[in-house]
């Protein structure tokens, strides 16, 4: 492989990093001005900050939609890794491929088509709009996502593993608990955090579905900017963004560590054995 | 079954076939219940069929084991072997037919409800996230048992496979050879009646693997449980058997103990299949009622083969000789006798040490294969490349095939 540090090379790897992460620098850098405008510096400060902590509305909102985020990301899980088992699992049986596609559409379905769908069936069936309905929507947006994340673990996984619980007189559901279960844990795991990342940033839907009571963080902020960029949004976006960073590190570092240590580990084993 | 009359003294390079004979011939070899018509098996495949979708894995099997068999389904991939095993273990359910274990009809039971079988798997499927102890504590904890019980039993069936200092390992911290006893002490802890074993030795090398087939053998006879073992590692059946059943595209080609197996194989198939083997064509000339049967071979050039005779021959059928290599006896000069004669030319010379292999193309047209032992000194001239030589082997080891 040629890793040679050309111009080129280092043109196109500055240029790339600048296009997707400027934007993101400037919010950051902004959030710490003492200035009220948002174009002009005017020195350090971390008062926008502590400023957060007195604003309700935008603590109440934020706090909403941790909640949503929450539950609808377990729901999510739930009935997505439900959905891959069966995908998986199940073998061929008639209407596999209508089922799996159709499990998979709403990753490609806009979101404005998916909101308005919700909106018109909770006015349909009379349900109250506000914080449950949100849930639910996101719970349904999220939940082929987190399919997606535990099927591909299910599809490598080996299911003599599970024949061999059930040979030694697990049922299917003690099989499903004891084995199944734990060993796809980490892809379970991501699957919900993927779910929990994609409601707490979402706007469309949740502006379609939500009623007066209920208004999440990414509302809130977009409503607020109509008005005019305050230091407080750039204050909050940036412990979003710490918050997201934070998450995917560990998730990332952990899934690392593990693979590393049982490598090292059976390592050691085979040569401790010839 | 042909009773084979051809047993003869240790050979030299003795073929597995010939070293299980010697083994047999030791304290169990009155071991042989499938004679006994007052006994029972423990298993009986009653006209099973599996299929999937139009392709047929098992086609009409009929089959019997009996209790503190080592029994062995051999066959090449896809021959039904592994269909059959998954079988008696409830991952696979007969399109027609029965499966009777213990007198009991399983043939609709699922895996968690066949308390007295457990199978070890192939690549071990031990579970991941759980150490030694817990995997081979897995099937006691499923019944309920005391915890404290369980540890008596898990110690007990870790100490059968040695591993007792591995207990709070997890499967990724061990070698290939240990993950297999802790695959083995897992299967083997419920004290199941009938144990299953697919291709449990595949993922090892030779050098351990032999090892292993000898702690299969000490541990099935130490339980006393019956074991039935899927491989397509003929010498591995050999080795380990009590009985093999040939398999061959979803049917029984034969269904014999090692010996008979090599001795007095049943087709051509079982004769290819199981260690090397000359195959001459050739038609029934005469049936001296002796016992014996004389051949013509097929390109006729008037010498006369002789065998021992199976049941169902008449005059003019077209049948096969299969002899072993190492039955030829290969010489530069022409033998007295004409009958089960061959002259040939040497091809090919392969020296191996203790043996040598000799590829003599035959005047007849065909390629066949004798061994020779290498005693120290030879007094003969070295057999070698283009010298005319003549193969003879004595009527008793021939065998004559129908199929």
């Amino acid at each position: 492989m040629n890793t040679r540090f050309t111009w080129f090379n280092v043109t196109a790897i500055v240029l790339g990093f600048a296009f997707l992460y400027i934007p993101i620098l400037i919010l950051v850098i902004y959030s710490f001005n003492e200035s009220k405008l948002v174009t002009v510096w005017g020195g350090f400060s971390t008062k926008w900050y502590a400023g957060l902590l007195e604003n309700e509305q935008l603590m109440d909102a934020a706090w909403i939609t941790l909640q949503v985020a929450f539950i609808s990301a377990t729901i999510a899980t739930v009935l997505g890794t439900m959905a891959a088992l069966v995908l998986v699992r199940m073998g061929r049986f008639p209407g596999r491929t209508l089922f799996s596609g159709m499990i998979f559409a709403p990753l490609v379905m806009p979101e404005v088509i998916t909101g308005l769908s919700l909106l018109l069936l909770f006015v349909a069936i009379n349900f109250d709009r506000g914080f449950w309905t949100i849930v639910l929507a996101h719970a349904t947006f999220t939940m082929c996502f987190a399919a997606v994340v535990v099927q591909a673990r299910l599809t490598d996984f080996d299911s003599r593993v599970e024949e061999a619980a059930m040979d030694l007189g697990a049922s299917p559901v003690g099989t499903f608990f004891q084995v199944t279960l734990p060993i796809i844990a980490p892809s379970v795991i991501s699957a919900w955090l993927l779910a929990f990342t994609l409601s707490l940033d979402d706007l469309v839907i949740a502006s379609f579905t939500t009623g007066p009571s209920a208004t999440t963080l990414p509302m809130k902020i977009y409503s607020q900017v109509r008005l005019g960029v305050t230091p407080e949004i750039n204050a909050i976006s940036t412990i979003m963004i710490a918050f997201v960073t934070v998450g995917v590190l560990i998730a990332s570092y952990m899934t690392k560590l593990q693979s590393s240590r049982m490598e090292r580990d059976r390592r050691a084993a085979d040569a401790a054995a010839n | 079954m042909t009773a084979s009359p051809t047993i003869n003294g240790p050979a030299a390079g003795a073929s597995p076939a010939e070293r299980r004979l010697l083994r047999t011939a030791a304290p169990q070899s009155g071991f042989a219940p499938w004679k006994d018509p007052s006994k029972q098996p423990i298993i009986r495949f009653e006209n099973v069929t599996k299929r999937f979708g139009d392709f047929v894995a098992v086609d009409n099997i009929t089959l019997d084991i009996y209790e503190r068999e080592f029994f062995a389904l051999l066959g090449p991939s896809g021959c039904g072997k592994t269909t059959l095993l998954r079988m008696l273990a409830g991952f696979e359910k007969p399109t027609e037919g029965r499966v009777i274990v213990e007198g009991k009809d399983i043939t609709d039971l699922a895996p968690y409800e066949r308390s007295n079988i457990n199978m070890m798997f192939q690549s071990y499927a031990l579970f991941p996230h759980m150490t030694v102890e817990r995997n081979v504590g897995f099937g006691l904890r499923q019944e309920g048992m005391p915890e404290d019980q369980i540890k008596a039993r898990v110690n007990e069936a870790m100490s059968l496979v040695e591993l007792g200092k591995f207990a709070h390992r997890k499967p990724h911290q061990l070698s290939g050879g240990q993950q297999q006893r802790v695959a083995l002490a897992r299967a083997i802890a419920k004290k199941p009646k009938l144990m299953l074993l697919d291709e449990p030795l595949g993922a090892l090398d030779k050098k351990l693997r032999n090892q292993a087939q000898f702690e299969l053998m000490r541990i099935q006879e130490q339980t006393g449980t019956t074991f039935v073992i899927v491989t397509h590692d003929q010498e591995e059946a050999m080795t380990v058997a009590s009985r093999i059943a040939v398999m061959n595209q979803g049917r029984l080609e034969q269904v014999s103990t090692p010996g008979e197996i090599y001795e007095s194989p049943q087709s051509r198939y079982v004769a290819q299949f199981i260690g090397d083997v000359n195959i001459m064509e050739g038609k029934v000339v005469s049936l001296p009622g002796d016992g014996t049967v004389e051949i013509t071979p097929a390109s006729g050039d008037g010498r006369i083969f002789k065998a021992g005779a199976c049941e169902g021959l008449f005059v003019g059928q077209q049948v096969w000789l299969s002899v072993r290599p190492e039955k030829f006896r290969i010489s530069l000069d022409p033998p007295q006798s004409n009958v089960n004669v061959v002259k040939g030319r040497v091809d090919d010379v392969g020296y191996l040490g203790s043996i040598s292999h000799y590829h003599v193309h035959t005047e007849a047209g065909n390629r066949v294969t004798a061994l020779r032992a290498n005693s120290s000194h030879n007094v003969e001239r070295a057999i070698s490349w283009d010298d005319t030589v003549w193969l003879e082997w004595p009527a008793e080891s021939a065998v004559v095939l129908k199929a």
